[in-house]
Formats: structure tokens, C-alpha cells, sequence
């Protein structure tokens, strides 16, 4: 079973990805591409720490432990011992695609090369690769230590063995539930939260309720930890819309077209959790000011 | 007879070998650290020097067959040959209602014990990893199971049911269960032979003073009642554990605080008891510490855990109807005169009699620190869980060969 892991891209997605899997006892090599960043993340997932110690969630001890397992790297060989890559840079077909060829020539024959990608065709990263049986897509929802579902998506030459091992990771190792979901644009996830968000800015711009009210009207009304405007905050604005075009122009539906509102924010950018304010206002620590 | 005991966790694994016709231990050790590439094996046998040892053990048939090649080494081993090992005895944390009293490992009971991995998460699955290791490693011989719930397995149903809805304890065996049952078994034996009297006309309470704690009501050489329940989170105050609390205190701070149930787990566990109230330590030697250089919290911690652990001597004696004497045992119970004078001083009313110069001194013999005519005899005995593994196994083993 996989015991060293890589994960490629430090952004918010990596950071919860590489927390997860250290604080599940595993070694973790985490690459980014400029020191900064690096640096950056670092910071993040101390002050992620910080705060589970701060709510008791953890000891100093513990937090000590996950921060020594995961090792911050600033080139993809680096990885070259890695049981098992993830690959969760920005949702870009190129840039995604480079990496994947590259890790052709780093990792050893019986590694596994995962995408977090929440949109893109899995058969089409795969298809860079000398070896696309072992690419498969990994699709974690954020926050990746928390949320206890991944799509497990099988791209059209990915190998039983690779899905059999890493269905089996999924299960035993980070005690999650491997949902198997055939490529198809969304996947479960992304295709059916995208959809609630969009819905929900319609409402807004058509000024049936106010902001506060649409997401204590779902937050309440079913269950939801986050009203779809909050989640639509903690996922990032521009992720969403990225999602939203992407399934807009693959399904060509217009139920997928992504909201002027949405567009409006991001161009304004008001992305969310990240810049401290999109449909409402947070602080440094991600917490919800008003 | 030669006896391995072990006590394997998630990532660490103790053990002790006992040569049976002495009942000394030959050599003893840990491995920690194991899943990760530098696990570290530390091995002693006495009146020599420590040996470390640190190489990648990535699961505990490696830990297990580590621990036999450092036994049976040429120059730190006390074995020539594993088989030299005649049986394993494993302590498991959680035997539930089916445990009783220890048993010879065979197919139904390792179903057993893993039916109860429910009851003690962190705990039996990692015993259990020890139990299949050992089976790889050494696959002829015998083992044997003891269980830390067992001992109060002779609880009456006033003492391990809860006041609520029975159905609970029907379909998911909510109940008090107790634990550190092997320690409370093994220091009530000794106290009797150092108060010259048969268990059986005894009445003790024993009290497990150490990173846990818990107190027993020993009436006539049987559990009568604990103070750790279904949890080992119940009961005294602990170094980073609550002890006793209001249960609406659970809802009301998940709510408050906007908590996980893990995260509130975690607070109760890990976050609470000394350290919580001290700010300082978790060790008591450190909140005594503190406590003489002034540090007000540090002494509110410790007279709490005090008062606490005054409060179940004091229920227990009602319980009983009368107490011959109370056992310290444990790290903090075997070892700190201070906590036990804080303790004993105020049980005058049932007739404890401390003797401050017998209290300060230090020994690994039983003794008594109460003065020749106190009422209630107050003794210390150093507990040894191991040794009493190591006899349970050693007994199995024995008469099963002597039953064929």
C-alpha cells in the first residue's frame, strides 16, 4: 500500500489534500513551483493546525508530528519516490497535462499518478502519458481532512489494478468513502453543488431573497453546513465559474451558464474566503464576519 | 517457561520476556515509530546498557520478528533460539461481556475481539495486529489474551448499568465496563499477603494513580464497582482526561463552541483534567512543581484531583459498608507522597491515620504508610501488569498441556 505520497500544487486544494494524508500517518511531499509559494503554504497549514489546537481538535503534539511528515519540495523530481502522485495544480488542460508527462520520466513503473480534477477529461490527461493505465482521477471535496467522499473517477484506459489499489487506499488508509463515478464533466460533486449555486444566484439577482436569507433558508432547511452562497465563498468564486463554463460548454446545456453575478464578482475580484469577501465578508482565518 | 509479553498499540509495541521459574524479567523494550522508515527498537536487559536500534518497520510482523532477532541476538539476545519462547501473553484493552478472564487465543476468540473493535477503537485493533504478527512470526506457539476490562467483569448490575433507556445497553452494550483491571486484580492479591489476611474476607479499594486513574471497590477479592465506565474517559480526574462531568455539558459546549463530535472527543481526552486547570503540565511532578513555586492554578488543579479521587474512596467505602484498607498504585500513586498525604490527611472521619514518615519513603516493596493504629490500613504496592500477563499465560498454557 502507498506510504510516500506527492502532491503537486500547494494552493488551497493541496494544502487540505497534504494534511489529510499526513495526519492519516503518511509521508507527504508537497511541490509547488516558486519558494514563495511554498513558503506561503507552509504558513497555511500551520495556521490550519493552529486552529484545530485552538478548538482542541488536536494536541501540540500531534500538530508537530503532521507538519514533520510533510515535506515541502520545489521540483516534481523530488517525487521520485512517491508510492502515489496527486496531482492537484490549478484546473488548467495544459499545465495539467505537462505535469503528468513529466511525471513519466520521475516515477518508478508501479506508482500511480492521480488528478484532482473536478471537470476536465481524465482520458485526455491520461492520454499524455506513456503510461495511461496508471493514471486515475482522485477527486477529494474541500476540506479534504474533513469531507469523508472521493470520486474515483476511471478515465477510459485507466487499469483494474490501478482502480483496485486505489480504491483500496481510499477505504483502508484514509477510512473514506471511494465513490466510483465514470468520466463525465462534474462528476457527481461539482456537477450537482455547481448547479445549487448557480440556481441560488439566479434567486439573487432576480432579487427573490436576500443573501443571508437564501442560505439560512438551505442551510436550515436541509441540512447543509453552508448555504450555497457561503459554499460558493469557501470554494472560491473563480473555481466555480471555471466549473461552470467548462460544463456550460461540454453539455452545451443552459442550465450550466454561469450567472452575471458570478461573472460580475469575479471580474471584480471578490473571490470569496480567499480575498476576504464575495457574497459575504470573512476574516484572516476564514471566518465569517458578517 | 519462557514468556513474551506484549502490548502492542497503533504505532508502538512493548514487551517484556519473563523466565517463569524466577518470575524475572530477562529483557524488555519497546519498538515505536512503526509505518514510518526510522522506527526505533530500544531494548534492555539488565545490568547491561540500553541498545537502540533504528531501521524502517513498516508493520507489526516486522515489529514482532525485530523484537525476536534482538532476543535471540549474539551479543545483546538472553535467547540462543526463538524457540525458545514457549508462549506470547498479549494485554487487550477491551474484552466487552465475553472476557471474563483471560483465555488461550484460538479462532472464535480472535472473532471475538475483533466483534469488539466497536467498544475500544483506538485500542483492540491494534492488539490485534500484535496477536496475527506474533502468529506470523511464531506460528506454533501458543498464546494467550488478558484483558483490562476482565477483572471487573464480577460487577453486579447496580454498579455497571447506566440510568437510561435499557434498550441501549440491549443493542449497543452501553454499560460501565472499567479498566486497568489487571493492575486492580494483581495489587489487591499483594495487599492481601502484606495484611496477612485471605482476599476473600477483604474489603479494598485500590486506587490506579497514573497518567489514567481509576478507583476500585474490591469486595472479597472481586470488582464491585469502578470509576471508569464504558470509557476509560469516566471517573477521576486525569492528567489530560475530564474524569466525571455533567453529560449536558457535551450538547451545550458542541453547541456553544460549534464543535465536531471528534473535536469534543478530543477535548475530553486530550485537552482536559490537569492540564486544562493548570496550564501547566500534565504530569503531576511538574504541577507539584509549579504548585511550591507558587503557581495558583497548578495548586487548584492538584486539589481537585485530590478532592476527586477522596470523593470515590468515600463512595466506595459507603458502597461496601466499610473499608480494611486502600491501596496506591501506578506512576503517580506509587510515587508521589505528596498527592497521597493530600489524599489520606482528610479521611480521618473513617479513621485513616497517615504516618507522614512512612509516607516519604521510597521503595518498589509493598508498605504501609498509615501509623500501627489507624483503622483503615493505607498501603503502597507497585503494580506489575506484565508480570501478572505473563502468569495468566504461563497458567493457560500449563494446564492445557497437562488437560491432554
Amino acid at each position: 500500500m502507498f506510504r510516500v505520497v506527492g502532491v503537486v500544487g500547494a494552493g488551497t486544494m493541496g494544502q487540505s489534500i497534504a494534511e489529510m494524508l499526513s495526519v492519516k500517518g503518511l509521508d507527504v511531499h508537497l511541490v509547488e513551483k516558486t519558494p514563495e509559494k511554498l513558503q506561503q503554504a507552509r504558513e497555511m497549514l500551520e495556521l490550519s493546525l493552529d486552529r484545530q489546537l485552538e478548538r482542541w481538535a488536536i494536541t501540540a503534539a500531534e500538530k508537530k508530528l503532521t507538519l514533520s511528515r510533510i515535506h515541502m519540495e520545489a521540483s516534481l523530481h523530488d517525487l521520485a519516490k512517491c508510492d502515489l502522485v496527486i496531482e492537484t495544480i490549478s484546473e488548467e488542460l495544459d499545465s495539467k497535462k505537462e505535469v503528468i508527462r513529466q511525471l513519466d520520466d520521475i516515477l518508478a513503473s508501479d506508482a500511480i499518478v492521480a488528478s484532482n480534477t473536478s471537470t476536465l477529461s481524465l482520458t485526455e490527461l491520461a492520454g499524455v502519458s506513456k503510461y495511461p493505465g496508471r493514471v486515475i482521477g482522485m477527486h477529494f471535496v474541500y476540506p479534504a481532512f474533513r469531507i469523508d467522499v472521493v470520486e474515483i473517477i476511471r478515465g477510459l484506459q485507466t487499469s483494474d489494478e490501478t482502480f483496485g489499489k486505489t480504491k483500496s487506499f481510499i477505504d483502508h488508509v484514509l477510512s473514506k468513502k471511494g465513490v466510483m463515478v465514470y468520466e463525465s464533466p462534474g462528476y457527481v460533486t461539482t456537477r450537482l453543488i455547481c448547479l445549487l449555486i448557480n440556481e441560488a444566484l439566479h434567486l439573487l439577482e432576480e432579487g427573490v431573497a436576500s443573501p443571508e436569507d437564501i442560505d439560512d433558508a438551505m442551510s436550515m432547511g436541509y441540512s447543509f453546513e453552508h448555504g450555497p452562497l457561503e459554499m460558493a465563498d469557501r470554494f472560491g468564486l473563480d473555481s466555480v465559474l471555471a466549473a461552470l463554463e467548462r460544463m456550460f460548454r461540454e453539455y452545451g446545456e443552459l442550465k450550466y451558464r454561469p450567472s452575471f453575478l458570478l461573472k460580475k464578482k469575479v471580474r471584480a475580484g471578490q473571490l470569496g474566503i480567499k480575498t476576504g469577501i464575495g457574497f459575504f465578508k470573512y476574516d484572516k482565518d476564514g471566518e465569517r464576519l458578517s | 517457561m519462557n514468556i513474551l509479553v506484549i502490548n502492542a498499540g497503533s504505532s508502538s509495541l512493548k514487551y517484556q520476556l519473563y523466565d517463569m521459574k524466577t518470575e524475572t524479567a530477562m529483557a524488555t523494550g519497546r519498538v515505536e515509530r512503526i509505518g514510518m522508515d526510522s522506527s526505533i527498537l530500544t531494548h534492555e536487559v539488565a545490568h547491561q546498557p540500553e541498545v537502540r536500534e533504528v531501521s524502517e518497520i513498516l508493520d507489526h510482523t516486522t515489529a514482532i520478528k525485530k523484537v525476536l532477532d534482538m532476543l535471540t541476538h549474539r551479543k545483546f539476545g538472553v535467547l540462543r533460539n526463538i524457540s525458545d519462547i514457549q508462549a506470547v501473553g498479549h494485554r487487550v484493552v477491551h474484552g466487552g461481556e465475553s472476557f471474563s478472564e483471560s483465555v488461550l487465543v484460538d479462532h472464535s476468540v480472535k472473532l471475538e475481539i475483533r466483534r469488539l473493535f466497536d467498544l475500544a477503537p483506538l485500542h483492540n485493533p491494534a492488539h490485534m495486529m500484535g496477536i496475527t504478527a506474533v502468529e506470523d512470526n511464531l506460528p506454533s506457539v501458543p498464546q494467550a489474551v488478558v484483558f483490562d476490562t476482565a477483572f471487573h467483569q464480577t460487577m453486579p448490575p447496580i454498579s455497571y448499568l447506566y440510568a437510561i433507556p435499557t434498550v441501549l445497553y440491549r443493542k449497543h452494550k452501553i454499560r460501565r465496563y472499567g479498566f486497568h483491571g489487571t493492575s486492580h486484580d494483581y495489587v489487591s492479591q499483594r495487599a492481601a499477603e502484606f495484611l496477612g489476611k485471605p482476599l476473600d474476607q477483604l474489603k479494598l479499594i485500590t486506587c490506579h494513580i497514573g497518567n489514567g486513574a481509576s478507583c476500585t471497590a474490591i469486595l472479597h477479592g472481586k470488582s464491585y464497582d469502578t470509576s471508569m465506565g464504558m470509557t476509560p474517559l469516566e471517573g477521576l480526574m486525569m492528567g489530560t482526561r475530564s474524569g466525571d462531568l455533567d453529560p449536558a455539558v457535551v450538547p451545550y459546549t458542541i453547541n456553544k463552541e460549534d464543535l465536531t463530535l471528534n473535536e469534543v472527543s478530543s477535548m475530553l481526552n486530550k485537552h482536559s483534567g490537569l492540564i486544562a486547570v493548570s496550564g501547566v503540565s500534565s504530569d503531576m511532578r511538574e504541577i507539584v512543581e509549579a504548585m511550591n513555586e507558587g503557581n495558583e492554578k497548578a495548586k487548584l488543579a492538584f486539589d481537585m484531583y485530590a478532592y476527586r479521587i477522596r470523593k470515590y474512596i468515600g463512595a466506595y467505602v459507603a458502597a461496601m459498608d466499610g473499608a480494611d484498607a486502600i491501596i496506591f498504585t501506578a506512576g503517580v500513586g506509587e510515587n508521589s507522597d505528596v498527592l497521597r498525604k493530600a489524599v489520606c490527611e482528610r479521611l480521618t472521619f473513617f479513621g485513616v491515620r497517615l504516618d507522614e514518615e512512612r509516607n516519604a519513603i521510597r521503595s518498589s516493596e509493598p508498605r504501609r504508610i498509615t501509623t500501627d493504629d489507624s483503622e483503615i490500613s493505607v498501603l503502597v504496592v507497585p503494580t506489575n501488569e506484565e508480570l501478572l500477563i505473563a502468569r495468566d499465560t504461563f497458567r493457560l498454557v500449563k494446564n492445557k498441556a497437562g488437560g491432554r
